[in-house]
């Protein structure tokens, strides 16, 4: 058995050594895993685990949170703050002062000539919640103006839109628990394998342990619809129809809550009106659902007593995603699956801290889901900072998706960007340079200096990452949880919260108002004023979150630990105290194939990519397994068109062009294709990115391309090569 | 199928490869000593595991992955690996048509094998199979980076770092399993698809243990201690998301339930995926990175046929005259005992330094007990030795003028006769080297017949190059000269053809991956393959023409010349056919990690200068 040894040779294996571990809740997706960063004895980060006793993810991490602490070390941060006269020129290096000095100038100047909302500010959903409530109060107390978004318009607005008109506020309803208890899993426009792997991680544990039937809706046969009992291959675009259908059969079979509808619901007669007209045959047409399927589904979702649905961007991303987000609301109120153990709409959120600038950013409202509409809101928030109202806008201003139209027409000229990227996350991106090379100033505040969009800068200031600065982060579940930091930023970079606070001093306005220069400090003030909120912090601090591992809001004297579900008495946030059942109407202005453009273009994530790949792009054992972008293609199909697997085309839309290589697979219909989102000059060039036209949330699921073969092969396998930095 | 379940009841000692799960009950001093990891000390009373002396092993659930990817990062985090190289990694297999498609992730590291192949291959002895865990480790510290493991692992296991010029693998994760854990990949595993433990014990969660399933490859070669799960209604045909052109089929239910066999228990086999037939003649396609083995072979099976000829050849009477004055004349013979020396040598250092630790060269014979590698290198070795030495002693006589006159002048024949046994032993060395079960398409005794062959050819074309001119240049007659080498070469080339044609017989008999090798013969390399099949039957006419009418003087000598020049090229391509048609037993891959398709796209695109894409530029 010993193969010729008399002796037992001595192992090596690498070692590496840690001096202490670090608590922090990871950057990227909105799961909220707890990770423990490893730091050796030079301080340097040099490994990382999950926490065993985390509420997320009990020890568990994916890939890219294996892989998070070698953020620390990538290339291309910003060290240095960075001014020019316009993106034509070169960047001069600038010290903080000047560049600080000359931002705070360029905004006064820009606004005293165009007036208050013609500068811009569009943040993110990756910095602290103390970090969003600072910059918050910076706009909306001292700039003022009212153009102010975060890039969540991007992911999450639908959801937030359909929760505020079914529910009155903002604020999913259930936690990842809600596995352990449900009876029917229906999953609309959701990849969690892909997009979500730990909360598929508390999936699987918890259909191992007591097996529930899972419905997954998807035009693209995901892992997940592959592991679902029944799959639908929706048509892209129609989840709308489908979902009155199953509402028009529940009614129709009489397997509604009539209690909970009478007693928690607003509406029912005229959403009972319209669903009539939603029969499981016409959804049939529409959808490409057979009918029987349609009522066997709806079947299964009313009868299971605790029925539950999650959904992302299939439904958030198209151009009816806030009906989307409000018809599974209905689905769930007509069924009383709202805030019972297993019984919840559950919108999985995107980026790690989406909720937190949902909550705290003021960039659609004001702190603690209070609104600017609302004029007990208004005067609270002035009050509390120390503001005259008056400076408050009475109705929220331009989201994200219209601010670049607005400069389009010249009525914006400056833009601050804080952590995000449009030149690659935008639909249409060739448009929205010209538009980024408008401005008379762009500052771009980001980790790293190769975000594209630093191109069209003309300010350039380099912020902290995660783990570089400490603060708080709240996941899908409304679990707040902390990040505290693990190592020093580079160079001169700055955390966010520094930058804002430095960037407040230079404003004459501000000297009324007081700005915390601690995370502890601000996140004291947020406690303060989210008291009595559904957004309850009052019973939080950093210290009790890190030992509990985070702590869902509401927390408060009366919920010590936290609540892990919203409205589990039927008391809804209008107020009436009671949800809305909206009729919807289906309108199909969907951009559909035709003979010219005649594939379906989708797009979504893949698992080991983040966002616009500023940090996974540059971490090798991530990105080793999707360098350059891919176009998931139909075999049959392109035999039919001579095209080979590992062959780069050309896709075409009505918009622009991209260079992808292909990759077949039966995931996709042969009408269809896949082309993952994160790479900077691919497919977000060729979408369309209608606007929803409650929440302003762009379609980039659904568009119409075609596609051409390259007859130099290695001519396009060089072009493709060049056309991105990482 | 049989039950694993019953089986293990009945027989609780045995894996369901029939062997002792018990390790090394007969080795009690090596159960003694302690276990030494990174200087710490482990003995058997220390460790918590009471399985620890049992072999171990993975257990995939290949319904539950969903190819997260966090078992491989897991791995490559916890063994610090730069993003080109993998200990474990996922790889998927697809079937159906849209929307009723399944696809197989497939997860897989070092299946620490009961027979592991890649621990009798190495040469260096730089692999050892503990009896703690029946773990198979590979220390890289021995390792000089010659890559053989990563040819007979039918798993891809062993990874060959250019960089570090060593081979590293999946170590089991051993310093965890001291202290209770399990190995880091099953700690990360989120959907429930990796599990580790004592062979064949089914884990907790997890309910049957089978021993194959689609795309792995036959569990005979090396006994893997792996187990799997597959229950999910599969289709009839699967694909691979990698490059490698083949699908797994469904074969006929019927037939399946004739033959209960354990341990062919898949119910798929391997078919050929026909490429489109190219057009061109795919002649960049014939480099790969065993170029120099190329060389390497060419000139050492030359360099053996020649020596035996010049050797021989006269001391055999019927052939002596017709050689005597040229062996007479003691320039030529130099001259060709310095070609041969010399080309072989080149030859040496070339496959030295294509070593990934050349200054290690020495650790060649270490394993001459399991390796033929180390016997090739051995035999190979002292060929070369007394070649070189028979060369000196022949050329410059005065060397050993010092010894008594008998021996010095038997010492050459003593010398040369070593040779001749050796060099031939080398050669049969070598070709055992590539009779390689995880590679089928060597896996047949036609590489032995190449090999021989090419020795024969190119000894004798050369030989006829070298005599003729000589024989022209002192006006002799050459023409019975090239008649002789004409006899030998037609002998090579007679053996080549019947190696050639039974070995497409037995790829297509053999299936899987010979006959995806066939395919591409007959599809990428149509051109060549035909061009070669013309050359073949050239150079055997002229041979028997040379045989028959062998033609004089100068214009025997051109026409003899110009089929020399043919006969390099035709070995040439052969040789280079021989490791380009090679597909080797894997299990598949993904659509960039460890594809090599876009490998060689990536360094041609030049997007492998970015050392975040995981791929090596070609600067390594």
């Amino acid at each position: 058995m010993l193969f010729g040894r008399t002796h037992k040779n001595e192992i090596h294996l690498p070692v590496k050594p840690v001096d202490k571990w670090v608590y922090t809740t990871c950057g990227y997706c909105s799961t909220g895993c707890s990770l423990e960063v490893g730091v050796n004895a030079a301080g340097k980060a040099v490994t990382a685990r999950g926490v065993e006793d985390a509420a997320v993810n009990r020890g568990k991490l994916c890939l890219k949170g294996i892989y998070e602490y070698e953020v620390f070390e990538s290339q291309n941060r910003g060290t240095v703050p960075l001014i020019r006269k316009n993106h034509k020129n070169a960047f001069e290096e600038k010290s903080w002062d000047e560049a600080l000095d000359q931002t705070a100038a360029e905004i006064s100047r820009i606004q005293a000539v165009y007036g208050r909302d013609s500068f811009a500010i569009v943040s993110t959903g990756q910095i602290y919640t103390e970090e969003f409530y600072t910059l918050g109060k910076l706009v909306r107390g001292v700039i003022r103006t009212n153009n102010y978004d975060g890039n969540t318009t991007l992911c999450m607005a639908s959801a937030v839109s359909g929760y505020k008109r079914s529910f009155g506020s903002d604020g999913p309803p259930g936690c990842y628990d809600d596995f352990e208890h449900t009876n029917c899993l229906f999953a609309i426009g959701s990849n969690l394998p892909e997009q979500h792997p730990i909360i598929y991680y508390r999936l699987q544990e918890a259909r191992t342990r007591r097996p529930f039937p899972m419905i997954v809706v998807d035009p693209r046969v995901t892992m997940l619809a592959q592991m679902a009992d029944i799959h639908l291959p929706i048509t892209p675009g129609t989840d709308l129809v489908l979902l009155n259908a199953m509402a028009h059969v529940i009614l129709k079979e009489g397997l509604q809550d009539e209690d909970y509808i009478r007693l928690h619901t607003n509406g029912f007669e005229g959403f009972k009106k319209l669903v009539n007209e939603y029969s499981p045959e016409k959804a049939e047409g529409i959808c490409g659902i057979a009918a029987d399927m349609i009522r066997k589904v709806a079947r299964i979702y009313a009868e299971a007593n605790a029925a539950m649905t999650i959904w992302t961007m299939g439904i958030n991303q198209s151009t009816h995603g806030s009906d989307g987000v409000v018809a599974i609301n209905n689905l769930n109120l007509i069924t009383g699956n709202i805030g019972k153990p297993g019984g919840t709409a559950l919108s999985i959120t995107g980026q790690c801290n989406a909720m937190g600038t949902r909550e705290f950013s003021s960039c659609s409202g004001l702190p603690a889901y209070r609104t600017l509409e609302n004029e007990a809101d208004r005067a609270f928030a002035a009050d509390f900072w120390g503001v005259d109202t008056r400076h408050f806008p009475d109705k929220r201003g331009l989201t994200e998706t219209d601010i670049f139209p607005a400069i389009e027409r010249g009525e914006i000229k400056g833009l601050w960007l804080i952590g995000t990227n449009p030149m690659t996350s935008m639909p249409n991106t060739p448009q929205i340079r010209k538009i980024l090379d408008q401005l008379e100033c762009l500052v771009v505040q980001d980790a790293y200096t190769d975000v594209e969009t630093v191109q069209s800068a003309t300010i350039y200031l380099p912020a902290a990452l995660w783990g570089e600065k400490t603060g708080v982060f709240t996941n899908t579940e409304r679990r707040v949880n902390l990040v505290r930091k693990v190592v020093a930023p580079p160079g001169k970079a700055k955390s966010d919260l520094w930058i804002f606070t430095h960037l407040a001093k230079r404003f004459d306005r501000a000297k009324e108002i007081k700005f915390a220069e601690t995370a502890a400090e601000v996140f004291d003030e947020i406690r303060e004023i989210s008291k009595g909120r559904l957004c309850d912090y009052s019973g939080m601090t950093h210290e009790k979150i890190e030992a509990a591992r985070g702590i869902q809001w509401p927390c408060n004297t009366d919920n010590e630990a936290g609540s892990a579900r919203l409205y589990t008495d039927g008391h809804f946030q209008y107020p009436d105290g009671k949800a809305k059942l909206i009729a919807l109407p289906f309108v199909d202005n969907n951009e559909v194939p035709c003979q010219e453009y005649p594939f379906w273009l989708n797009s979504g994530r893949v698992v080991e990519h983040w966002h616009t790949r500023t940090k996974t792009g540059k971490i090798g054992n991530l990105n080793k397994f999707s360098p350059t972008p891919f176009m998931e293609m139909n075999p049959r199909m392109a035999a039919k068109m001579g095209i080979a697997a590992m062959d780069y085309v050309r896709v075409i839309s009505r918009r622009s062009s991209a260079i992808v290589l292909v990759q077949l697979t039966e995931r996709v219909a042969e009408d269809a294709v896949f082309i993952p989102m994160h790479y900077y000059n691919c497919v977000n060039r060729l979408v369309k990115g209608l606007l929803d036209p409650y929440s302003r949330q762009p379609a980039y699921k659904q568009s119409a391309v075609r596609i051409e073969c390259l007859m130099d092969q290695d001519e396009a396998a060089k072009t493709a090569a060049s056309l991105r930095d990482y | 199928m049989s039950n694993p379940i019953s089986s293990n009841t009945e027989n609780p000692q045995l894996s369901q490869h029939g062997t002792n799960i018990v390790l090394g009950e007969s080795y009690p001093h090596l159960m003694d000593a302690p276990l030494e990891i990174n200087g710490h000390s482990c003995g058997a009373s220390e460790v918590p595991n009471l399985n620890r002396f049992k072999q171990h092993g993975f257990h995939f659930n290949a319904d539950n992955c969903i190819a997260c990817h966090a078992c491989e990062s897991a791995c490559s985090e916890k063994n610090d690996l730069p993003p080109h190289m993998a200990y474990r990694y996922v790889g998927s297999i697809e079937g159906g048509e849209y929307p009723d498609v399944t696809r197989i992730n497939i997860s897989m590291a070092c299946n620490h094998c009961e027979d592991p192949v890649c621990l009798k291959g190495c040469p260096t002895r730089a692999y050892t199979k503990y009896l703690e865990y029946g773990a198979v480790l590979q220390d890289p510290e021995i390792c000089f980076g010659c890559g053989y493991c990563t040819w007979v692992c039918p798993y891809n296991a062993p990874q060959l770092d250019p960089e570090k010029g060593q081979v590293q693998k999946c170590n089991m994760c051993v310093d965890r399993l001291e202290v209770g854990l399990q190995p880091a990949c099953v700690d990360a595993c989120l959907s429930n698809a990796l599990d580790f433990g004592v062979i064949d014990e089914i884990p907790l969660k997890q309910q049957e243990a089978k021993l194959s399933i689609p795309s792995f490859t036959d569990p005979s070669i090396s006994r893997p201690n792996i187990r799997f799960q597959l229950n999910q209604p599969l289709p009839t045909s699967f694909q691979r998301m990698d490059d490698v052109p083949m699908t797994y089929d469904q074969v006929d239910a019927q037939k399946q339930t004739e033959t209960p066999n354990p341990s062919a228990q898949s119910a798929f086999k391997i078919k050929e995926k026909k490429p489109q037939t190219s057009s061109d003649w795919s002649w960049h396609k014939l480099r790969s990175r065993e170029d120099p083995l190329v060389f390497f072979t060419l000139v050492s099976q030359f360099a053996v046929g020649a020596f035996l000829m010049l050797f021989l050849l006269p001391k055999w009477s019927p052939f002596s005259e017709t050689l005597f004055l040229s062996q007479e004349n003691a320039t030529v013979l130099a001259g060709t005992l310095f070609l041969i020396v010399g080309l072989q040598s080149f030859a040496l250092l070339l496959s030295t330094l294509h070593l990934g630790k050349p200054q290690y060269f020495y650790r060649a014979m270490n394993n001459l007990r399991h390796s033929w590698v180390s016997r090739e290198i051995a035999t190979m070795g002292a060929f070369y030795g007394l070649i070189v030495v028979y060369s000196l002693v022949t050329i410059f006589p005065v060397l050993v003028s010092w010894l008594p006159l008998q021996l010095a002048s038997l010492l050459p024949t003593f010398l040369g006769l070593g040779a001749s046994v050796l060099g031939p032993l080398g050669l049969y060395c070598m070709y055992r080297c590539y009779r390689i079960p995880a590679r089928p398409f060597w896996d047949h005794w036609h590489s032995g017949g190449a090999f021989f062959s090419s020795g024969l050819i190119l000894g004798s074309s050369v030989m006829g190059v070298i005599f003729g001119l000589t024989g022209l240049a002192s006006a002799q007659e050459i023409a019975p000269v090239l008649r002789l080498f004409a006899i030998f070469s037609l002998f090579g080339l007679i053996l080549q053809q019947v190696a050639q044609t039974q070995h497409l017989r037995y790829l297509l008999e053999r299936g899987e991956e010979a006959s995806v090798s066939r395919m591409q013969l007959k599809t990428v390399f149509r051109k060549i393959d035909t061009a070669r099949t013309w050359s073949l039957r050239l150079l055997i006419g002229a041979a028997i023409f040379f045989v028959l009418f062998p033609p004089a003087g100068a214009l025997g000598m051109t026409a003899w010349s110009a089929i020399f020049i043919i006969t390099v090229a035709h070995e040439v391509v052969g040789r280079a056919l021989f490791y380009v048609l090679v597909v080797p037993t894997t299990v598949p891959r993904g659509f960039f990690w460890g594809n090599q398709t876009f490998e060689s796209l990536a360094r041609k695109s030049g997007l492998a200068e970015k050392p975040q894409v995981g791929v090596l530029s070609d600067k390594h």
